[in-house]
């Protein structure tokens, strides 16, 4: 069946098209903003800490997740231009293999993003004994621990998505680990929060009071952004394996472009709320542009 | 464009026998999908899903800045002055720690103690990037000159609980993150079994 003749019914819903230099645009900035970020980390041995190892692995996800994109564009062009084939085995495994890439960075920024939550929560709870749980080695086994599982899970979806169990977990994992993160900030705030009053309540304090919506405002883009890039995706894959011949969902489905376009958005929005908040990193980055010149 | 479909073949191959797998794109169109008949508008999961998005959104942001309320009064002009003479007294008399602070430190649970070593460790790492060879309240001196400069990006500075924009610890006005640097500097008396902590206060007199 050659699904390029489907007959387009007028209230279709077609294909919502992003043009290729705006995919190209988006996923080559990701990249390399978070190639400069590892470089920087590397460069700088200040930087050598569990927190900006995390960081570095959530700038790792992220620069996986354009480079699929990319490759995924390249390959198109290489099949237009007829060095690819449409058809054959090699082409399938390519696939897979791209897919397994992409689903690897989803489950890489979660981990992450958990991973710099668990790193903030314990360095908050457990100031002093901090340096002693959280050693650059614990730090590195983590990462392994955390990358080994997502590159497990990420080829085991891959293989099996046709497989409903497969779809299910993957759905609910995310909604979960975002829950947990919210969990592990809000007890940061209230700790914030209680801290705050006993500050206000000593007789020589003399702070100011004042509702401090910049945290509340922290939090919400962390998790905003991260929701809003791949929610949709995530819903994609949803409808996709329950109700792919239902209109509404066939609607939904033809924006997948932009849902895409939106996940190589997370990969440049992520530094910016994560790594360049440091400024040991940016002044890192300033002395690597004036080292340039 | 229509011949550049992107990829993604997984779930087409589910209607697809392995044979004809096809590096061609329609995701899911492999069965026409019939519009006729529908009751709501097509792209209603879209715009439901956007909408439920951005109201779970405000509403998190809400429920955050309730949570994050400290409810008291403001207190303006008559702190920023104290404030401001307090550092210059401390200039003054580096090594005596000041009254106040050193009340008020005392009084400190161990809660506050764990954020003030995460900004020292911050701070600690600033100092060390600076590669300041001066002396100590040359060095605290350098802190405090930075700060008006830059006036809201010493809370982020210190990429801490400071984010949370605890009063005291970090704050967007310079004269608050004056006194904490106050406290940062009488700190080093208070007799504590972490090494580090020590380590990291005698760094920033040093």
């Amino acid at each position: 069946e050659n699904i390029s003749d489907f007959s387009l019914n007028t209230t279709d819903c077609t294909q919502v098209v992003v043009p290729e230099e705006v995919f190209f645009t988006v996923a080559a900035a990701g990249i390399l903003e978070n190639l400069l970020i590892l470089i920087a980390v590397v460069r700088n041995k200040n930087l050598h800490l569990p927190m900006y190892f995390f960081i570095c692995s959530l700038a790792i996800s992220d620069m996986l997740g354009s480079l699929y994109k990319t490759l995924e564009n390249i390959f198109i062009i290489l099949c237009k231009m007829g060095y690819l084939t449409r058809h054959g085995d090699f082409e399938k495994k390519l696939d897979d293999a791209m897919d397994s890439m992409f689903i690897l960075s989803l489950l890489g920024s979660i981990f992450s993003l958990l991973a710099i939550a668990a790193d903030r929560y314990i360095t908050i709870f457990y100031a002093l004994r901090y340096h002693n749980i959280m050693t650059l080695r614990r730090a590195s086994v983590i990462l392994a621990v955390i990358w080994a599982f997502c590159a497990g899970s990420s080829i085991a979806i891959a293989l099996f998505s046709y497989e409903a169990a497969t779809v299910i977990p993957f759905t609910i994992l995310f909604p979960l680990m975002m829950f947990f993160i919210l969990c592990l900030y809000v007890h940061m705030f209230l700790l914030a929060r209680s801290h705050a009053k006993k500050i206000a309540s000593l007789p020589s304090s003399t702070v100011h009071h004042r509702t401090n919506t910049k945290g509340a405002i922290t939090l919400t883009i962390f998790l905003g952004v991260f929701l809003c890039c791949w929610a949709p995706f995530v819903l994609h894959i949803l409808l996709a394996r329950f109700c792919p011949h239902n209109p509404y969902c066939a609607c939904y489905m033809s924006i997948f472009h932009v849902n895409g376009t939106l996940i190589m958005c997370n990969a440049i929005i992520n530094p910016m709320i994560f790594a360049f908040r440091s400024p040991e990193l940016r002044s890192t980055f300033k002395k690597m542009f004036n080292c340039s010149r | 464009m229509s011949a550049l479909r992107l990829v993604s073949n997984r779930t087409s191959q589910q209607a697809l026998s392995n044979s004809d797998y096809t590096w061609d794109y329609e995701y899911y169109e492999y069965a026409p999908v019939s519009f006729e008949g529908l009751k709501a508008h097509k792209y209603s999961i879209v715009i439901g899903f956007w909408v439920g998005l951005a109201v779970f959104v405000f509403f998190m942001f809400f429920v955050l800045t309730l949570l994050t309320k400290t409810g008291a009064p403001h207190q303006d002009n008559a702190e920023l002055s104290e404030k401001r003479f307090r550092m210059n007294s401390f200039v003054a008399d580096f090594g005596r720690p000041l009254e106040s602070e050193r009340v008020f430190s005392h009084q400190m649970a161990e809660e506050s103690q764990s954020l003030f070593h995460f900004c020292i460790n911050e701070m600690d790492h600033m100092n060390k990037a600076k590669e300041s060879q001066k002396g100590p309240n040359l060095e605290s001196n350098t802190h405090f000159q930075e700060v008006p400069k830059s006036s809201g990006m010493f809370e982020e500075d210190l990429h801490c609980l400071t984010k949370f924009n605890i009063p005291n610890f970090v704050n967007t006005e310079q004269n608050s993150s004056l006194g904490e640097d106050d406290l940062l500097i009488s700190e080093p008396p208070i007799i504590l079994e972490n090494k580090l902590v020590k380590q990291s206060s005698h760094r920033i007199l040093d």
